[in-house]
């Protein structure tokens, strides 16, 4: 019983101290808010106003309805530029795609000679480049086909195959990243508030005054997880209603409840996690490296920002062990997939486990490094 | 307090003969060295303590002195020097995160896996399998035995795409009732699902020509769409990935590090030197900056060492360019730490800071991702101020597209303007006296 006054009291006072940091209390506002509003707007993951220019070397009406083809919000309106200038502003990457139509080029097409039209992509925008030269090539076929065949009716096909995108019919980016700017949040958020509370005790040296007060280390160590992981799960949750929902209309499928029951189960996970770093760092400089080398990876491999399937079997494998993968996992599963608890549960149960694991882990840890101080 | 040990340790320590002796040893060791420390600290701060003000002359001018500038490096390299936990980490750090985000941030999209619902098993729906089950990037898994087990399959995202072939289909087609093919595609993540529909559209057009279909050849194309993927003939993402990974980590490491070594005195209280010293704010920062502007640019030799070693990423363009770029990259970002730590007064605060005003604008909007050009509004505004947008250009150049000074100077020029507004910025900030 004194134990949970003691662990509730020592919580209170982390709250205090990380409310009277005004600087840190607008960064925190800024990461949940400004940060996730200009998320939702990013265009990463779509073709959306792609620069193009066309080399018109014909100079034709086929060539003119070709270019006008090209619309927002996918294309930007296409420059005209010189067969010279291709090379230098590719170079500078002033157009992500370049389409060179040859001299002669309606007239070939008029005699059926199937003339042939360039289509340049600069390859080192990887997302872009690969829908947009698709769509491209769509674009300039189906303008083709409109200008020589108004009369002509179009053959049908004996089949028809229909792909639906689920859960997100449009397939906007903003959708994906807004809530994945939260979950990136959420794991940067509490390794670094509850580390550097550790830290900053240690660095101060009131960790002394702590220590030599009737209180253990198991207790100074569950009082700054759950301070610090009510504070990450207050501001994940307002975000969720008030920007994402509220301010940017996004809609979310599935249970927030359910959803906020995982952040709540991770939010142990990723605290302890901090705890043990800070166990390991002695400075703060420390600590920030020691966090960049585990929360990086722990976010940007996770799956939030590229796809899980498409690295190598063998760094699968090793995130498979890092909670955040299962976050990310159940994340998507609930908000965009509206999936319920039977279809999560496993993935619950993963970061349950491993969360305790740390848990113990870093009071063990703590432990220790505190008896070596006194 | 002279010395912590087992009394044994210390007779042994100072060669004493009892423990006695030996704190007198130390006690004498100690006075020399408080006599020695005013000495050193006149040295490094070019001025003599006790006499105040400009009267002391020599070369050391009250607005600008190298000498006190190089104090301030000399004493943040020490720092770092006697730090090796952070020193070890910063380098093997980078190292560790190059490997894991170069293998790990990846924009192919493949080994998709699909389940079908073949409710007509007739040579036509089989047909089709048999093309989807040719395409490289999808794998197949356990056909599905309904559609409920085909909506949990997606909503669980154990599947990446379902497909549904309607019971009749093959006697449909053969009567000429065009018949249709379900095909459901997970859109949790966008630009897999955009791609997802591009492959199954590219194997689509290839059943249209599959002899069991017996349709007349299409009509002939009227014209030919030649795609050429410049720079990048394979469409390899590791390519743009592995230079995008070392204008990340330029961007990130160095930047904390300083924002880091700045905040910490103000909340550890050696600020103070700053406060009573003669040392001025340029000094003071520009001081502190130097160590970690080198830190980073050795941490910029190590990943391109990778780059072209474990990545082979070969660089087409010019290195010294590449140099140059990342030279004055590394300056500007530790100036961004810099000035993020000027309004900040706790570690935690400016490491969160930190980490949060880069990650963000680094990953989305400095063209590594998507290109800068395609950017409105906000996410634009965001990009054009920060200065990884100016050297994304000259990385990807200098390594995928074999530019050299000529094409790039105008991307250094901009990145070069980065320095001085940052370093003049921190300076508004940082006050010379508590408040």
């Amino acid at each position: 019983m004194q134990a949970l006054s003691n662990i509730y009291w020592l919580g209170v006072k982390e709250l205090r101290s990380f409310l009277r940091d005004y600087v840190l209390l607008g960064l925190v506002f800024y990461a949940f808010s400004l940060a996730v509003t200009a998320q939702s707007q990013s265009v990463s993951q779509e073709v959306r106003n792609a620069s193009i220019a066309i080399v018109d070397e014909d100079r034709s009406a086929l060539s003119r309805q070709i270019a006008s083809g090209f619309l927002p919000p996918y294309f930007n309106k296409p420059q005209y530029i010189e067969e010279r200038d291709i090379d230098r502003l590719m170079n500078l990457g002033r157009f992500t795609f370049v389409i060179d139509i040859p001299p002669y080029f309606e007239r070939d097409v008029r005699a059926g000679r199937t003339p042939t039209l360039q289509l340049l992509v600069d390859a080192t925008a990887m997302v872009q480049a690969g829908l947009g030269s698709g769509y491209a090539s769509q674009i300039v076929n189906d303008e083709i086909d409109r200008f020589i065949s108004r009369s002509e009716p179009v053959p049908k096909l004996p089949v028809n195959l229909a792909i639906r995108v689920a859960f997100n019919p449009n397939v906007t980016t903003g959708w994906f990243t807004s809530v994945m700017g939260i979950i990136n949040n959420i794991t940067m958020l509490a390794i670094i508030l509850a580390g550097a509370a550790v830290v900053r005790e240690r660095e101060h040296g009131t960790m002394d005054h702590l220590l030599v007060m009737p209180l253990t280390p198991f207790e100074i160590a569950l009082a700054k997880v759950w301070a610090n992981g009510l504070i990450i799960a207050v501001a994940a949750g307002l975000s969720l209603e008030f920007v994402v929902q509220g301010l940017l209309r996004i809609p979310i499928n599935g249970s927030v409840p359910l959803f906020m029951l995982g952040v709540c189960l991770y939010l142990f996970f990723a605290t302890s996690i901090g705890i043990f770093l800070a166990t390991v760092a002695r400075t703060m400089p420390q600590l920030g490296l020691l966090y960049m080398l585990v929360a990086m990876p722990m976010n940007i491999l996770s799956g939030s920002n590229t796809p899980l399937d498409s690295q190598p079997a063998w760094l699968r494998t090793v995130m498979q062990v890092s909670p955040s993968t299962h976050f990310v996992s159940f994340a998507q599963a609930i908000l965009y997939r509206g999936a319920g608890f039977y279809e999560v549960w496993p993935r619950f149960l993963a970061v349950a486990l491993i969360a305790s694991l740390f848990l113990a882990l870093a009071v063990l840890r703590f432990r220790r490094v505190t008896e070596q101080a006194t | 307090m002279l010395i912590t040990g087992t009394p044994a340790q210390i007779v042994a320590s100072r060669g004493a003969t009892d423990l006695e002796d030996a704190f007198i040893r130390y006690l004498k060791e100690a006075e020399a060295a408080r006599g020695a420390a005013p000495k050193a600290a006149e040295e490094a701060f070019g001025a003599p303590m006790q006499t105040a003000g400009p009267a002391a002359g020599e070369e050391a001018s009250p607005i600008f002195s190298f000498r006190r500038l190089f104090a301030y490096s000399i004493r943040e390299a020490l720092e770092l020097r006697r730090d090796p936990i952070r020193l070890a980490f910063a380098v093997i750090g980078t190292t560790f995160l190059m490997l894991i985000f170069g293998f790990g941030i990846t924009t192919d999209v493949d080994n998709l896996s699909w389940r079908v619902l073949d409710r007509d098993n007739s040579p036509e729906s089989r047909a089709f399998l048999a093309e989807l089950r040719g395409s490289p990037y999808f794998t197949e898994k356990a056909p599905l035995k309904d559609a409920e087990e085909q909506r949990r399959a997606l909503k669980d995202g154990s599947v990446n795409a379902t497909i549904e072939i309607p019971p009749g289909f093959g006697r449909g087609l053969k009567a000429g009732r065009r018949p249709e093919i379900g095909a459901w595609v997970d859109g949790a993540m966008p630009f897999r699902a955009a791609t997802m529909r591009d492959y199954l559209t590219g194997v689509y057009q290839s059943y249209l020509r599959d002899p069991v279909l017996n349709i007349a050849p299409q009509e002939k194309r009227r014209a030919h769409v030649e795609v050429r993927f410049r720079y990048n003939q394979s469409f390899d993402s590791i390519y743009a990935q592995v230079p995008g990974t070392m204008a990340l980590e330029l961007a990130l490491i160095p930047a904390i590090l300083m924002a880091l070594a700045v905040v910490r005195e103000k909340e550890l209280g050696t600020i103070t030197n700053l406060y009573v010293t003669p040392v001025t704010r340029l000094e003071f920062l520009a001081g502190k900056q130097l160590p970690y502007i080198a830190l980073a640019f050795w941490n910029f030799l190590l990943m391109a060492l990778m780059a072209w070693l474990v990545f082979r990423v070969p660089m087409k363009g010019s290195f010294l360019m590449l140099a140059a770029g990342a030279l004055v990259f590394v300056s500007a970002t530790t100036g961004y730490g810099m000035f993020i730590s000027s309004f900040t007064r706790t570690q935690i605060a400016a490491l969160f800071g930190t980490a949060i005003l880069t990650v963000l604008p680094a990953t989305q909007f400095s063209g590594m991702m998507v290109p800068v050009s395609s950017l409105r509004g906000f996410p634009a505004f965001m990009g054009h101020i920060f200065p990884m947008t100016y050297f994304v250009p000259i990385c990807v150049g200098t390594y995928t597209k074999g530019l050299g000074f000529a094409d790039l100077i105008g991307r250094l020029g901009w990145l070069s303007l980065f320095v001085p507004a940052l370093l003049l910025l921190s300076l508004l900030f940082l006050r010379k006296q508590e408040r």
